[in-house]
């Protein structure tokens, strides 16, 4: 996308300043939406983002501008402006680019600079939306979404790194909505991949409509949830928001490397249960959160993050492996040419175990079983989290009672990773957007059923 | 080519292709530092600029957008824009306002020029952590920044409009991470201005300091049913969380619980809610809305009674009724209804009154995003404040969560305070107002 001579100049520029080092992140993203309200296309959206991120690093200070100007004036002009206050005589000398191919290992057919597909992905929404409303009268309405990305990257920097990838993004989601007449109340399904429209054939427009029905006609049922510690079975899939909140973002180097996570000087250490050991894998073939390689051109990895309890690695970027000593992972990532990298989770789990589901929920005397979670949040520094039950039930006596309405589950990730006490076999993953200091990047989260001894239940009962 | 003689082209290719359209075209200019122990950490310099353009074609509406601003570019974002709107259903309600002639924000008032030099804002970062990182028990300030940015928004319509706002926005907040023995917390706080000048560090430390030694042995309440003060950040954040129920389009699209209750007291009759994009020292100030349609002061609620949604074009003509100056459209989005700022009428109870007995002051809500459902009112979110009676803090508190329903609590209002605030983004302008009998869970 941008000329090697350009690029060459512009870093050369950069190092002759005195800059340590110095990249430029060349991104152009190919985007279309499709909305359905009911049974009727709302909108069809399409659009190009582009433009170049430039990082210059000076020691441990980082220098970052971007523009939608790809000439050569315009990108030179920048990293003057950047380096005015840090001009030094050059201390590094600029390698010569040798421009590698990542290996390709999440391969897509139908994407979206071939064909939108626009009539199929209608199909596929307006079909969804039917068995959504087939379930009950009471479905009063849906919403329906459709979005593809094509996202080609080209990354130079001053010690000869060029390469190039592009990712192919697929999502599609469907939230219904149920009435009575007087309460309201919503239920919502999701699919997605790194990958293209090719994922028609992998996922049903009838499964997701008939869920987002069931779901949103449970919650239009529920009842005021129970408030106070007590035990909570966290579903599968979306479940592993829990280790995403309480734990994944206090294992990045963004933190640790401030001295604000509570896990910095844990290396080694037990952090949690022995039932648990956990993963952040960027390689798995078409998730949602995978990459071929990072935003800064490094291969990504598969990183054992706990391993029976114990804390085995964090997740790093260049300039957090630089402030911290533990290597790079692959992680370093960012929403866009908007963003200098940071490191971020990928597509992070808990491993499963051996527990039932059924003897999870049979050892709690009051509780709560929340089969389906929303989104959360955490504050790294002192580890506290919320996160929030979609779709969850009052157990009592080892046996699910009644629907429970909307509530949140705070605790701390050092506290709560002690309380995991059993771990299901049923395992699988679910993706959603996670956002932070480099903006927004499509991240999986997942885990098996498990069982929570002790964690605090916001209701209003 | 200048924005301009883009813009003319772009809606000249709609005109011909038999279409109507308008063009947003948004520019910015932002600078962004932030200090980690005394030393510069990132300097960010961005310049952007975004072309969103919506046709309709035979009442069928489409959308695209480009950040290339090149003649080739632009063609194709017009082309499938068009290509979009074939795909889409009928919107008879949704036209191109005949609106004519120009509508020009005032830069002075809005746009003051700087005259901060880049070496005082990089030592008022400098100084703000260090300051904050040096007070006791602060172990570090992870979370510090200053920012001043500059956009400028402009909208075209192909019946000939061409509206202007250009805004200045400076920024600066820290947030610490005090430690004491197994205790710690993080906290901060941040100010906003118009110019840089107007920003003062010293107030920014000392607040963040007193959140954080405030809250660090917090510890949870029983749960039971409580009185709530939010403070004036986090009221804000929940009145925005549920601003929805104002919405003519979520009621044109069938989700909004208030579309049948036009007329209705659904409040306690003590609360006024207005909207007022007019206010200049609002940071929501808005002379004409995305279809540029100059705004006006808008009520909402009035002695507790729903006078009016919130309404586009589109929305409006759906319900028979005149466009109130809300559409919301961004370059890359489609064409929706947002409040600019929201108002809240001052109440008649003094302080005395407000903050009598004992009730719990929120001073930080989490999960906001994630722990509320605008279409049944239903909320849940982490929590921590303090333990009042009678106006004393008798207990910092931590780790509980507050839980109801949105629109119930908007009928339980006990007292609402004699005085306005903006919040730090001064989006909104309202008093303190006490909710009576919400659980909490400790």
């Amino acid at each position: 996308m941008l000329e090697s001579k350009i690029a060459d100049s512009v870093v050369d520029h950069a190092l002759s300043l005195g800059a340590d080092f110095a990249e430029l992140f060349v991104d152009r993203n190919q985007v279309n939406n499709i909305a359905t309200l009911s049974n009727e296309v709302q909108s069809v959206q399409s659009g190009i983002d582009f433009g170049v991120g430039i990082r210059l690093v000076y020691g441990y200070k980082v220098l970052y501008g971007y523009t939608n100007k790809m000439d050569l004036d315009e990108l030179r002009r920048i990293v003057s402006e950047l380096s005015a206050k840090d001009l030094r005589d050059p201390i590094n000398q600029m390698l010569a680019f040798d421009y590698r191919k990542p290996e390709e290992y999440h391969p897509a057919s139908d994407i979206l600079s071939l064909d939108a597909c626009i009539d199929g992905k209608v199909a596929y929404l307006l079909a969804a939306d039917k068995t959504a409303r087939a379930a009950s009268n009471m479905i009063s309405q849906t919403r329906g979404s459709c979005m593809q990305r094509e996202q080609s990257i080209e990354i130079f920097n001053s010690e000869g790194l060029h390469t190039d990838d592009k990712r192919n993004y697929i999502r599609t989601s469907l939230t219904a909505y149920a009435s009575d007449g007087g309460e309201q109340a919503t239920g919502s399904w999701n699919d997605g991949g790194l990958r293209g429209w090719e994922i028609r054939s992998d996922i049903s427009a009838a499964e997701t409509g008939s869920e987002a029905a069931r779901q949103a006609l449970v919650n239009l049922s529920a009842k005021a949830c129970p408030s106070g510690r007590m035990p909570v079975v966290l579903g599968n899939g979306f479940g592993g928001v829990i280790f995403h909140e309480a734990c994944g973002h206090l294992l990045e180097t963004t933190s640790v490397a401030k001295k604000a996570s509570v896990f910095h000087d844990q290396m080694g250490e037990m952090i949690a249960n022995p039932v648990v050991s956990a993963v952040d894998d960027g390689t798995i073939a078409n998730e949602w959160g995978s990459i071929n390689i990072d935003d800064e051109g490094l291969e990504t990895q598969n990183t054992q993050l706990i391993k029976d309890g114990k804390l085995t690695n964090f997740l790093s970027d260049r300039l957090g492996a630089q402030q911290t000593g533990y290597e790079r992972t692959g992680s370093g990532r960012r929403q866009s040419y908007h963003f200098a990298p940071a490191s971020r989770m990928r597509n992070t789990f808990i491993e499963p175990g051996e527990d039932e589901l059924d003897d999870m929920i049979a050892s709690i005397d009051k509780g709560i079983y929340a089969s389906h979670l929303g989104g959360g949040s955490v504050q790294p520094g002192t580890g506290e989290f919320n996160f929030a039950v979609q779709e969850g039930y009052y157990v009592e006596n080892g046996k699910i009672q009644y629907p429970v309405k909307a509530a949140t589950l705070i605790s701390t990730g050092p506290a709560v990773l002690k309380e995991i006490s059993m771990i299901g076999k049923d395992f699988s993953l679910a993706c959603g957007m996670c956002g932070s200091v480099s903006g927004a990047v499509p991240t999986t989260v997942g885990q098996a059923s498990l069982k929570v001894d002790d964690i605090l239940v916001g209701g209003n009962a | 080519m200048n924005v301009e003689s883009n813009a003319a082209a772009i809606l000249d290719r709609v005109k011909e292709k038999g279409a109507e359209g308008d063009l947003i075209v948004d520019e910015g200019q932002a600078l962004s530092l932030k200090a980690r122990d005394g030393e510069l950490e990132e300097h960010k310099v961005s310049s952007s600029q975004i072309y969103g353009l919506r046709v309709i074609k035979d009442a069928h509406v489409g959308t695209a957008y480009s950040e290339a601003a090149d003649e080739q570019a632009l063609n194709s974002m017009v082309d499938q824009a068009l290509i979009n709107a074939t795909f889409a259903k009928v919107e008879a309600d949704e036209k191109i306002l005949t609106t004519t002639g120009s509508l020009v924000t005032d830069d002075a008032l809005l746009c003051p020029s700087d005259e901060v030099s880049i070496e005082n804002k990089i030592q008022f970062v400098l100084d703000m952590e260090g300051n904050l990182a040096a007070k006791d028990k602060v172990q570090n300030v992870p979370h510090n920044s200053i920012s001043d940015s500059i956009v400028q928004r402009r909208v075209f319509t192909s019946s000939g409009l061409d509206a202007r706002l250009k805004q200045r926005m400076c920024v600066a907040g820290a947030y610490a991470l005090m430690v004491d023995g197994d205790k710690n917390v993080m906290d901060g706080s941040g100010r906003a201005a118009r110019q840089f000048d107007q920003l003062n560090y010293t107030d920014i430390v000392d607040e963040a300091y007193e959140r954080c030694v405030g809250l660090l042995h917090g510890e949870p309440v029983p749960t039971k049913h409580y009185d709530l003060i939010f403070d004036k950040e986090f009221q804000v954040e929940v009145f925005s969380t549920f601003a929805s129920m104002f919405s003519g389009k979520t009621a044109k699209d069938g989700v909004n619980p208030m579309r049948d209750k036009l007329g209705d007291i659904i409040s306690d009759p003590c609360l006024s809610i207005s909207d007022q994009p007019l206010l200049t020292d609002g940071f929501g100030y808005a002379l004409f809305d995305s279809e540029g349609t100059a705004t006006r002061a808008t009520p909402l609620i009035t002695g507790g009674r729903l006078e009016t949604l919130i309404h586009n074009s589109a929305t409006a003509a759906h319900f028979g009724v005149s466009t109130t100056g809300h559409a919301i459209r961004g370059p890359k989005s489609t064409l929706g209804v947002s409040l600019h700022q929201m108002h809240i009428d001052k109440g008649s109870d003094s302080p005395a009154t407000l903050f009598s007995g004992e009730y719990l002051l929120i001073t930080d809500l989490s999960g906001l995003h994630s722990g509320a459902n605008p279409i049944s009112g239903q909320f849940s979110f982490g929590a921590a404040g303090y333990l009042c009676r009678d106006g004393e803090r008798i207990q910092p508190v931590r780790n509980i969560t507050v839980a109801g329903n949105f629109y119930d609590m908007l009928k339980k209002v006990s007292a609402i305070g004699d005085e306005l605030f903006w919040n730090l983004e001064r989006s909104a302008y309202m008093p303190h107002i006490r909710f009576s009998d919400v659980a909490v869970s400790g």
